[in-house]
């Protein structure tokens, strides 16, 4: 029994930050990686699975990633995941969700799991397309958004439950194996240590290239092209306060100022 | 002295007219009673041995000497206790004098004198001894009656045995057993003592016809008073000797059951006390234990993982309640009181490691059941070393407490609200959740450039950390201290963003492995770095800095910011301060007063500003923390309960005319202001840093460059 979570290092920004000198993204200095926020909730799950049922279930996580990619993948670990998958390409520098999707399927296909938990969306670009992805790739099931799961290891169907807008709730049951994309708050995760992610090195790590998944570069080619990302203008917000009188004056004035009169 | 007599018949009768029987009796009884507590004995340290062996007493003979120093002269039994200290001065002095009184019956009647025919116990050396046994069960009796009269008509609320960290339902709430165990104590001791007088005079009032006896009485002023008395009501030497023999044996047994119950009873703190003192590590209150981060485990989760040190610790607790009064936690009403830590532990330990063989599988020490220490119990803790600093007998009650957390949060057993905090620090080295990148950026808002330590020499080296950096309330303070060290002319200079907290807290919130890793990133950094000492205004850096950093071979000149100011102060550096006209308070920082001694400069630096300082109830060594300490600060605190900071806001609200409540750490600051608003007490005083006090002496100019200019950021796509 085997559960497959897929993780992705993110980005976060400082609140003053430049941009490349291309223009197409911020510069990487100002620029800091973590584990996916919502990943902490789809590795958590695999692991209550994994206790619940006394250890026989390996949880697999797997990232695609350069080797700075190497500190979320053993965040997961230290949290008590079995091992780890590391899958980069300097052609991967730009891909996108199906792109990771194809290479994910293949690793389904090496890997074999029962289940495959991603997080609902990344909490950098939130596309939230991966786990679609790689169901449609694969032809598995997939619920998205999954805000509680009753699955018990080797069972061939899960019944769970879906948040939907407005507030409403869905329950459904699910074929396994399935891909599931996990959203916050289905549990509570737990923390690493420090000492335990420097531990989880010990862990054993596949590092894979794209040849190792029988992929080369035009296989994992983004279907989009990033041209520009800016920081718009921030507008103006200001509290008029006074008499009638004064507002009113103060009002006329913006409005010439802004007329350029 | 002795003119009439030869001094071999001045001596005092032992066995005179005992049958052989009742002779072969009281050997059989005596040697039986030492058997028994030789056993005990053996059992006890059977017990300890089941900790970790952790090298505590060795050197063996410098702590020894220190040790009995410290039992000798009483000093840490006299603290905060004048009247209980000095009474168990009492009883210790005269029970130790009868102690080795009686020894030396037994060495002259059943070892040199058997043995080598030598006797010396008679003449002018037997009249000293009688008198001095006379003044010692004076001393002893003495002490024992304040005591009684101490639990029994001043109970004191720290020798009440209530519990914060148990409801009366708890099947372990109940204390009444070390209640009535405490009240025999003092009674056995009390008959012993009582009876060895009766004993003494009823022998005067038989032996009155012999010279060598009766003409030697007064040797035995409280015995010959007694007998006189005694033959007043007209007791004659034939009942005397009948009444001995009660009154021999009732005295003999009572003292031998005594002897034999040591080691099972209270009075085994004798032997306990001494062993836990001579452990004491005197830097406890001030370094958290050293852990092998890539050992299997880390922190103290079983029994079994405590050190036989500890174990002697809790063992030696007397109850005496110091801690207890002192833990902040506890006055604020939450489930912890170092004390019954303590006790927990001891019971725990007598409960499952005085038997003959160790109990089945791992003895869980952190739970809800009986005798465990709960989770919520060592997360009230504030680290604030007043238990470690004031507990007589040299228990470590906060290291337990670490390393308990330790494994705390190594099996994610805590709040979940400290996880954003931990991520936070293991990411940007900060527990605000900040960006690296803004860690220097309360320097923009200063009219010069402060230098960058990282590039250029510097003599000063100032760690800001993390509070001083990123509150917005004592950014303020720090933009002031940077413009005093530049009136000064200090050439100075700090890491930039490249700072990262020094680690206190999360060494004290049990994060061991991000400490260690913290420790290790910033003494790499200060290397590479030319500068004379480091400078920081926060107790917090400045005790782990000082203390912590040389374990990991991080050995600075470290000052904090009031001992600076005091010294530039001095040498004139920064001109004579202003009178100012207030009424102030000093609020010592845990980490600056009683845990590193620092209590003179920052009061100095109020003297030269010439302010009215009323010094708070409690102070100096004494002073009751904020609440921040120990990562609580991360912890926002139930509303029901009164905050440490509330209840010491209305402490200093107590002065009258109060002006200012001057602080000198940020962490206080940010807590006592809180506490100032929480108690009402907003519109009566103030609560400034010592800093900003002495800015306004020193007619630096409060406001600098805009503000709201400076913390214009840039804008942040939504
Ligand atoms: S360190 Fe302070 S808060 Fe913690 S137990 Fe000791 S006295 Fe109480
Ligand atoms: S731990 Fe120390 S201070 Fe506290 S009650 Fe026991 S002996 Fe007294």
């Amino acid at each position: 029994m085997k559960i497959l979570v897929p993780v992705k290092q993110i980005a976060s920004l400082d609140d003053q930050f430049e941009m490349r000198d291309d223009g197409r993204d911020v510069d990487e200095d100002y620029l800091e990686k973590d584990l996916n926020e919502f990943d902490h909730f789809s590795v958590e799950e695999a692991l209550l699975i994994k206790e619940a049922a006394g250890d026989e279930v390996e949880v697999v996580v797997a990232i695609v990633g350069d080797d700075d990619a190497d500190d979320a993948l053993r965040t997961a670990l230290a949290k008590g995941a079995d091992r780890g998958i590391r899958v980069w390409d300097d052609a991967l520098a730009n891909a996108d969700g199906t792109s990771i999707a194809r290479i994910l399927a293949k690793l389904v296909e090496r890997e074999k799991p029962d289940m495959v938990f991603t997080g609902a969306q990344s909490s950098d670009f939130g596309s939230a397309t991966t786990g679609m992805a790689l169901a449609g790739l694969l032809g598995w099931p997939h619920a998205a958004v999954v805000s509680n799961l009753e699955y018990k290891p080797g069972a061939s169907s899960a019944t769970l439950r879906r948040e939907l807008e407005g507030g409403l709730e869905e329950v459904m049951t699910i074929k396994c194996p399935a891909v599931l994309s996990i959203q916050l708050g289905i549990n509570q995760p737990r923390y690493a240590s420090l000492r335990g992610i420097k531990q989880a090195k010990q862990k054993p790590v596949d590092e894979l290239s794209l040849d190792d998944l029988g992929l080369d570069a035009s296989d994992v080619a983004p279907a989009f092209n990033v041209r520009k990302m800016y920081a718009p203008q921030r507008g103006k917000a200001e509290l008029i306060t006074g008499s009638a009188a004064e507002q009113a004056a103060r009002l006329a004035q913006i409005i010439k100022e802004i007329r350029g009169m | 002295m002795i003119p009439d007599h030869d001094p071999q018949d001045i001596t005092r009768v032992l066995f005179d007219n005992f049958p052989l029987w009742m002779l072969t009796t009281f050997y059989v009884v005596a040697i039986g009673a030492i058997g028994v507590f030789l056993y005990g004995v053996w059992a006890q340290i059977r017990k300890y041995r089941r900790g970790m062996r952790a090298g505590a007493w060795s050197p063996f003979w410098p702590r020894f000497r220190t040790m009995f120093a410290r039992v000798l002269d009483h000093k840490t039994i006299k603290r905060r206790a004048r009247g209980a200290g000095a009474a168990h001065m009492f009883i210790f002095y005269g029970f130790t004098v009868l102690f080795i009184g009686t020894s030396i019956i037994t060495l002259d009647h059943d070892i040199t004198g058997p043995i080598t025919g030598l006797h010396f116990w008679h003449g002018a050396f037997y009249l000293f001894f009688s008198l001095a046994m006379d003044l010692a069960g004076l001393s002893l009796l003495g002490g024992l009656l304040y005591m009684m009269y101490r639990r029994g008509w001043l109970k004191p609320p720290r020798l009440n045995y209530h519990r914060p960290d148990r409801s009366p339902e708890d099947p372990d709430y109940d204390r009444s057993d070390y209640r009535r165990e405490d009240w025999a104590f003092l009674w056995a001791l009390i008959l012993i003592g009582m009876t060895g007088y009766l004993v003494e005079s009823v022998r005067l009032v038989w032996l009155q016809n012999d010279p060598a006896v009766w003409n030697y009485r007064w040797w035995s002023p409280v015995g010959a008073s007694l007998a006189q008395l005694m033959k007043g009501f007209g007791m004659t030497p034939e009942g005397a000797a009948n009444f001995r023999m009660v009154l021999w044996w009732t005295h003999g047994i009572l003292a031998l059951t005594f002897i034999a119950l040591v080691p099972y009873t209270k009075v085994k703190h004798i032997f306990t006390a001494m062993g836990s003192l001579m452990a004491r590590d005197p830097e406890a209150k001030r370094r958290m234990p050293m852990a092998d981060v890539e050992a299997e485990k880390i922190g103290f989760s079983l029994l079994t993982d405590f050190s036989d040190k500890y174990l002697v610790n809790v063992d030696a607790c007397t109850k005496c309640g110091r801690c207890h009064e002192a833990c902040p936690a506890n006055a604020s009403g939450y489930p912890l009181s170092p004390r019954d830590l303590v006790l927990s532990l001891r019971e725990l330990a007598n409960d499952k490691l005085s038997h003959a063989s160790m109990p089945e599988g791992p003895i869980e020490v952190i739970g809800t059941e009986v005798n465990m220490i709960r989770p919520e119990t060592l997360w009230s803790c504030r680290t604030c070393a007043a238990c470690v600093e004031i507990c007589p007998v040299g228990i470590e009650h906060l290291p337990m407490i670490v390393q308990m957390r330790r494994a705390l949060i190594e099996d994610g057993n805590f709040d979940t609200i400290l996880q954003p905090t931990l991520k936070s620090l293991q990411k940007s080295g900060n527990s605000l959740g900040e960006n690296k990148r803004k860690r220097p950026r309360w320097t923009q808002k200063l009219d010069f450039e402060i230098t960058d330590a990282r590039t250029e020499p510097v003599d000063v080296l100032w760690y800001v950390g993390d509070y001083a950096s990123f509150d917005p309330r004592s950014q303020k303070v720090t933009i002031t201290f940077a413009r005093i060290l530049k009136a000064a002319g200090i050439n100075f200079g700090i890491l930039y963003e490249d700072e990262q907290t020094a680690g206190n807290d999360v060494r004290r919130i049990g994060e061991e492995g991000l400490f260690q890793s913290l420790a290790e990133a910033n003494i790499e950094l200060l290397n590479s770095c030319q500068f004379k000492t480091i400078v920081t205004t926060d107790p917090h850096t400045f005790n782990t800095i000082r203390n912590e950093y040389p374990e990991f071979g991080g050995n600075y000149e470290i000052e904090h910011a009031s001992s600076m100011l005091e010294r530039l102060i001095r040498e004139g550096k920064i001109p004579q301060p202003a009178n100012l006209d207030y009424r102030v308070t000093f609020h010592d920082p845990c980490h600056l007063g009683r845990i590193n001694d620092c209590t003179e400069a920052p009061r100095q630096v109020l003297q030269s500003m010439g302010v009215d300082l009323v010094e708070l109830g409690r102070s100096r060594d004494n002073s009751f923390c904020c609440g921040a300490g120990g990562g609580r600060i991360w912890l926002p605190d139930p509303p029901e309960l009164k905050k440490p900071a509330e209840l010491r806001a209305a402490e200093a609200a107590e002065i009258p005319g109060l002006d200012v409540l001057v602080v000198n750490c940020p962490k206080c600051l940010n807590m006592l202001e809180d506490g100032v608003k929480g108690t009402g007490n907003e519109g009566n005083f103030r609560v400034l840093e010592l800093t900003e006090l002495l800015a306004e002496a020193m007619g630096l100019d409060a406001k600098p460059k805009d503000e709201d200019e400076a913390s214009e950021t840039a804008a942040v796509p939504a």
